[in-house]
């Protein structure tokens, strides 16, 4: 498996994955997280597992189970977590719990290494039994809802580490926190390389224009990601340059708010032939790498982001992106060099104008941005750092570790 | 390190770090919390923002965390240039960097006492990180050897060799040219790659001069036996 990145991930990468799987080879690794489809979690997942289990480790993934009054609560919880004001009484936080119980019961929780994504099946941590226990917040907690933030403190000190995507996410609520960006996985169908015939193919098949620019977003229907502000800069640079707009969205089994957003969306559209609203269905990632390929520019203008891989995977196909200066985005583009950084509507559409009018800046943006996911956004990379923090619990190793 | 370099003849064997980061869980809002800060975190920390700023693809304006941090967040651009002044490898030791990060902070303070706070989500977050060091399964026996291998290995090689050896070994030399030197007995060699100012160059940039040293050395040589230089 590992044999397939070679010429493509970073060769250091692929030495010490080999090096730290050497060491934690037949060790069992199990993650857990609340949706099997939708949303960067579940992508990651589905492709990470198969990479462990190649080199050797007994990789397995568990999604908890919950009903619609749990998911209800989880989404509040991410929200708060996420800066936004919201209720959350005790017998929510009594269900949350309860659930979790009943998933402890039912899931097998024994391994050398526990990774628990997000705050969902954060309670399972009270019925650890053995091996290392992490937990990974994969959203945006620099500006949480004081009292939520706490109660999800509790269960987060239980773990042995945390892991964070950026450094301001980090919140003192356990020993050992680390910051690992996530990643993308240039083999799979959303990032592989594809014909020009098959992007054409999806294309005609989903309906979008191709003789005109397209400018495109990718994300769930989620207020977060700001998609009328997306319709409005579109609106501002239409009076200048005649292109598409594409959004494109998957619906995902633990937000229930997507529907309610996708309406009001569609709504804002107003029926304008040349905006595209796709709601395309869970695995639709061909066609997604498809719209991104066909892209002049892709944008991410989020208001509050986790991470936003969908920015790293347009930079992958060479394309220019901006993104809104929230949660890991600054990360991945250097304004002005591996992309733009916008902070408003009006600044989404100025950078719309500038690379629609300067092919030149847009290609070799687009180039760098491209070798800059190479070096730190690969699913390579992330997989190396999750051993890593592996490695270095088990081996109480601290500053240098020589392999 | 020491038995993949000393010795005349002997081989150099390439290694690699590559580092994950770690919070400290402190943060600083503006220049006297990082003053304080800076007085106190762990010595990992203050290497990590100041020696291994080398480790990064070098497109930021300044020369290590906290004068970008000072320029960018705080938009303190004079306190920034000072800041960027302060060489990690020329102070010999990360308790040093310390001491002159403080006096400059120090200074500029007197000048300016009331700092502004930075904004929200925009504060100075310490780090440390865990550093793994590996050899990449690569060496070479004479310089041919080591130009092709310079083409192929890491930024990670080159950081690990050329800038991490600096605080390593004894003199505060760096590995390439100590090889040179110790085991191809080529001091003139060694010298002009000694020249190269660390301080002033990218990895990117690193590798570039080295390789043209290297070769030129090379074609010198294949001219001296009477073999077609490259």
């Amino acid at each position: 498996m590992l044999e397939s990145y070679r010429g493509i991930s970073p060769r250091g990468d692929l030495l010490l994955l080999r090096k730290l799987a050497d060491h934690l080879e037949g060790k069992t690794f199990l993650h857990i997280n609340s949706t099997r489809e939708g949303g960067g979690v579940a992508e990651i997942l589905q492709r990470m597992v198969p990479i462990l289990l190649g080199l050797g480790i007994k990789a397995r993934w568990e999604v908890i189970r919950g009903d619609d009054a749990f998911f209800d609560m989880t989404k509040k919880v991410h929200n708060a977590l996420q800066g936004y004001t919201e209720v959350i009484d005790g017998n929510m936080w009594d269900h949350h719990f309860k659930v979790n119980e009943e998933n402890a019961a039912s899931l097998d929780l024994a391994a050398d290494a526990v990774l628990v994504h997000d705050p969902q099946p954060v309670p399972l941590v009270s019925f650890r039994t053995e091996g290392a226990w992490i937990w990974r917040c994969h959203i945006d907690v620099s500006n949480p809802q004081e009292d939520v933030f706490r109660q999800i403190g509790k269960y987060a000190g239980k773990f042995d580490a945390a892991i964070y995507s950026v450094s301001r996410f980090a919140g003192s609520m356990c020993p050992n926190e680390f910051i690992l960006p996530p990643s993308i996985d240039p083999l799979s169908n959303k990032n592989k390389e594809l014909t020009d015939e098959e992007i054409m193919e999806a294309a005609g098949r989903l309906g979008v224009p191709t003789d005109r620019p397209v400018i495109l977003q990718v994300s769930r229907f989620d207020r977060f990601k700001d998609p009328t502000g997306v319709i409005m800069a579109y609106r501002m640079v239409r009076k200048y340059n005649d292109c598409v707009l594409v959004l494109a969205g998957s619906p995902a089994t633990d937000d229930p708010e997507g529907a309610e957003v996708l309406n009001e969306v569609r709504d804002f559209a107003a029926d304008d032939p040349d905006i595209h609203i796709l709601l395309l269905p869970p695995f639709s990632d061909r066609d997604i790498n498809a719209l991104q390929r066909l892209s002049t520019i892709i944008l991410q203008k989020s208001l509050k982001e986790g991470f936003g891989l969908t920015v790293a995977e347009g930079m992958w196909k060479g394309k220019p992106v901006i993104g809104g200066a929230a949660g890991g985005i600054p990360l991945q583009i250097t304004h002005g060099v591996t992309g733009f950084l916008v902070h408003s509507i009006e600044g989404t559409a100025f950078r719309i104008r500038q690379l629609l009018n300067n092919n030149e800046m847009a290609v070799r943006m687009g180039q760098q941005a491209r070798e800059y996911v190479r070096r730190n956004f690969l699913i390579t990379r992330q997989v190396r750092d999750y051993l890593s923090v592996w490695y270095t619990l088990v081996s109480k190793a601290r500053g240098l570790i020589e392999l | 390190m020491e038995e993949m370099i000393g010795g005349k003849g002997r081989p150099f064997e390439f290694r690699q770090c590559i580092s994950i980061l770690k919070s400290t869980g402190r943060k600083a809002v503006n220049l006297r919390q990082l003053r304080e800060i800076i007085a106190a975190v762990s010595d990992d920390s203050i290497f990590h923002h100041t020696y291994q700023y080398f480790l990064k693809e070098h497109i930021l304006e300044y020369t290590n965390d906290f004068a970008q941090w000072a320029g960018e967040g705080l938009e303190e651009r004079a306190l920034a240039e000072q800041l960027s002044n302060i060489d990690p490898y020329a102070c010999g030791s990360t308790p040093e960097v310390r001491a002159a990060l403080v006096a400059v902070i120090d200074s500029y303070l007197e000048g300016f006492p009331e700092p502004r706070d930075a904004l929200p989500g925009e504060e100075f977050f310490f780090n440390e990180t865990v550093t793994f060091v590996f050899p990449v399964g690569v060496w070479a026996k004479n310089l041919a050897e080591f130009l092709i291998a310079l083409k192929f290995i890491d930024n990670g090689c080159i950081y690990y060799h050329f800038y991490e050896a600096r605080t390593r070994v004894a003199g505060g030399v760096d590995d390439f040219s100590r090889w040179i030197e110790d085991a191809l007995l080529k001091s003139e060699l060694a010298e002009k790659v000694r020249a190269i100012d660390p301080f002033m160059h990218t990895t990117k940039e690193i590798r570039e001069h080295i390789s043209e040293m290297i070769l030129e050395e090379v074609n010198a040589d294949m001219e001296r036996t009477g073999v077609q230089p490259c």
